[in-house]
């Protein structure tokens, strides 16, 4: 039996020291990618210049298709024997991305990509690392202004059009559609919705249903009972992301109803969305393009000294079953 | 059909501390399905297959909820139910698909892990007496992270990477099909009978064993319990390691539905199993609630989903809706009691 002062001080003791432990597993429980973080000398590997070094931002590693994008950006600098790449994961957190970006100043880096959360409060960071003397790829979401080297980025209204458009010529200019969107909160919700009405724009093709399932496919799964439950008939079903679709296609299948429509998404991650379409579950996908590897080109242009363009908008590729064997056939 | 059971068997089962929450609880749940045959989306609100469906998407909540109920019913709460859903569902999608083990390998495995998890956050707060809100906490954090681990951060699908970085395809594995699968002829939700047959088991646990009357004493008054000889520390434990082995059962679900281990799966949804809890008219001080009123709770927050889905209300409306209903409820639920 202890004292119950001692108790008390032990109590205590274990508390404080339990909390920091928390602090700490939050602060870095999430850094699943590799981050290899040598300590980097500043200006050695300027003046050296046999190897260069880039520093890659990444706002959040918890999406499958970010995690695709640095495996892209590896595997293309795994390529270059010159390259070396740090990768920094900010776990969907803007200020902590921003210190990515002072860090990678501070030490000096050759060149930094970064992936950027959020426009506004990234954009000021940037300009300073600019301003440092140091080139910025902005990979797939944009900043303010043009205080950067490049930007890098898939259109996805122009995506969302070219599903609505094959959609209208594969139902022959008519048909009953349902759409789960993806959050419509985000500019690929938002954007995937508006492009895709606008191919659809002079059709008979109606959408007779729509939710948002918050880019999960449990939500689309369940949005799409609801469809099901209360439509007899149901042509195709355009999801935002392959995973909607799939929980879709998953849906109609407990219904006995898979037969009846065509499913339809959008990313194409090999894993997902081509994975999903050489199954045979979803008859289109409608690739949303990381740029890793275009963004690693980029880089090696830029630290060659050549002028790259300010901005490269990346083409899509629409994968079905009989092209998905030769890797998609690229959209116009 | 739940509904019925609780209905005819409130008179019968002569447990005091549920008769009059129960009636509140069923209040609630009326008045949601109330709301569904207004507004029934054009009589889709009457298909049988509209309330499989609500039921199936329940289930996984409802697992986690009785679960939970153990913890709140000691005045605990466990936050790290999510997480361990996700670590499980990511666990039992390698082992069944990419590393084919048989079922009877890896399920038993998986029910482990959720237990240890459990157990191990519930050890840490009753051992040392650290708020059960702190220590789940810090095992929500590090399940999910440990589930990022093992997964390398991507979905453990049926899409296998091979050495050279491209993927081949593996068929589904049977025991997914079959948790995923319909009984009564496709009338019921497989993942429906496994919620009823954890309710059933928790609530026996509750209301006709030892372990559960202690349960209840450390829930009304922990010092008084520890003076009568109840193993505080012990029973205490195992309510988080049943909890945490409802979160597995609950995670093997979730991974034969979606057919995948998601890392991401269960954000949030220890929140939804707290408040099906709460609405059910469990005590969060403590040492009154049961397993009945967690079952009206589950189907209340379920079809209040399912109405609110079939009708595609828009989804800022829809959380806002979500919330009133919940304070309603638990409104109901406070003023009649007093």
């Amino acid at each position: 039996m202890i004292f119950q002062p001692m108790k008390n001080i032990l109590h205590f003791l274990i508390t404080a020291a339990f909390s920091s432990l928390l602090i700490l597993v939050t602060g870095c429980g999430k850094s699943d990618a590799p981050q290899p973080n040598p300590p980097t000398t500043p200006g050695t590997l300027k003046t050296a210049k046999s190897t260069y070094t880039i520093g890659m931002s990444q706002c959040n590693l918890g999406e499958p298709w970010r995690v695709q994008m640095n495996e892209d950006v590896k595997n293309a600098a795994a390529k270059q024997p010159n390259l070396k790449v740090i990768f920094k994961d900010a776990q969907n957190d803007t200020l902590r991305q921003r210190s990515h970006v002072e860090e990678f100043v501070s030490a000096g880096v050759d060149l930094i990509i970064i992936s950027p959360k959020e426009a506004q409060p990234l954009t000021e960071p940037v300009a300073k690392a600019m301003e440092a003397g140091i080139p910025v790829i902005v990979l797939d979401r944009r900043l303010l202004g043009d205080k950067f080297t490049c930007f890098i980025g898939a259109d996805n209204k122009k995506i969302g059009k070219a599903a609505g458009q094959w959609i209208v010529k594969k139902l022959g200019g008519k048909g009953k559609i349902v759409e789960l969107k993806g959050l419509m909160t985000s500019t690929p919700g938002q954007d995937r919705d508006s492009g895709f009405r606008e191919g659809l724009a002079g059709s008979q093709v109606e959408i007779i249903f729509e939710a948002d399932m918050k880019w999960l496919e449990p939500d689309a799964r369940k949005e799409m009972e609801s469809a099901l439950s209360r439509f007899n008939k149901i042509d195709l079903v355009y999801a935002h992301n392959d995973p909607g679709a799939h929980g879709a296609y998953l849906a109609a299948k407990a219904a006995g109803r898979e037969k009846e429509m065509l499913f339809v998404g959008i990313d194409a991650l090999p894993q997902e969305g081509v994975s999903y379409v050489s199954q045979g579950i979803l008859n289109a996908s409608f690739q949303y393009p990381t740029g890793g590897t275009e963004a690693i080109d980029t880089a090696l242009k830029i630290l060659k000294g050549e002028t790259v363009a300010k901005e490269i908008t990346l083409g899509s590729r629409l994968f079905e079953k009989d092209n998905v064997a030769n890797g998609g056939q690229p959209l116009p | 059909m739940s509904k019925m059971n609780t209905q005819s068997a409130r008179p019968s089962t002569i447990v005091r501390i549920w008769s009059n929450p129960a009636s509140r609880a069923l209040l609630a749940l009326f008045l949601v399905v109330a709301l569904g045959c207004i507004f029934n989306a054009d009589g889709a609100f009457y298909k049988l297959g509209t309330h499989r469906d609500a039921l199936r998407q329940a289930s996984v909540f409802g697992i986690m909820a009785c679960g939970m109920t153990l913890v709140i019913i000691t005045g605990g709460i466990d936050l790290s139910v999510g997480s361990i859903l996700a670590l499980v569902s990511v666990s039992f999608a390698l082992m069944s698909i990419h590393w084919g083990w048989s079922a009877a390998v890896a399920i038993p495995l998986c029910l482990l892990i959720g237990t240890v998890c459990g157990g191990v956050s519930g050890g840490i707060a009753s051992c040392f007496r650290i708020q059960p809100f702190i220590a789940t906490l810090a095992m929500m954090v590090f399940a999910r992270g440990l589930a990022k681990t093992i997964s390398g951060g991507m979905k453990v699908s049926t899409a296998v990477k091979n050495p050279d970085g491209t993927y081949h395809n593996v068929d589904v594995p049977g025991i997914f099909r079959f948790i995923d699968g319909r009984v009564l002829g496709g009338n019921l939700s497989m993942v429906t009978v496994i919620f009823i047959i954890c309710a059933i088991l928790t609530w026996i646990i509750l209301s006709r064993h030892r372990w559960g009357r202690q349960l209840y004493a450390i829930g009304g008054n922990e010092e008084a319990a520890r003076l009568s000889g109840i193993p505080v520390v012990l029973s205490k434990t195992m309510a988080y390691a049943a909890c945490g082995l409802l979160s597995a059962v609950a995670g093997l679900c979730q991974a034969a539905q979606e057919q995948q281990g998601d890392p991401e799966a269960g954000g949030g949804y220890e929140l939804t199993a707290i408040a099906i809890v709460v609405i059910g008219g469990t005590s969060l001080a403590g040492g009154r609630g049961g397993i009945g009123l967690t079952l009206l709770g589950t189907l209340t927050i379920g079809y209040l989903d399912k109405i609110l889905s079939i009708n595609a209300v828009p989804e800022a409306s829809r959380l806002m809706l979500t919330g009133v209903i919940i304070i309603a409820a638990v409104l109901t639920q406070r003023r009649r009691k007093s």
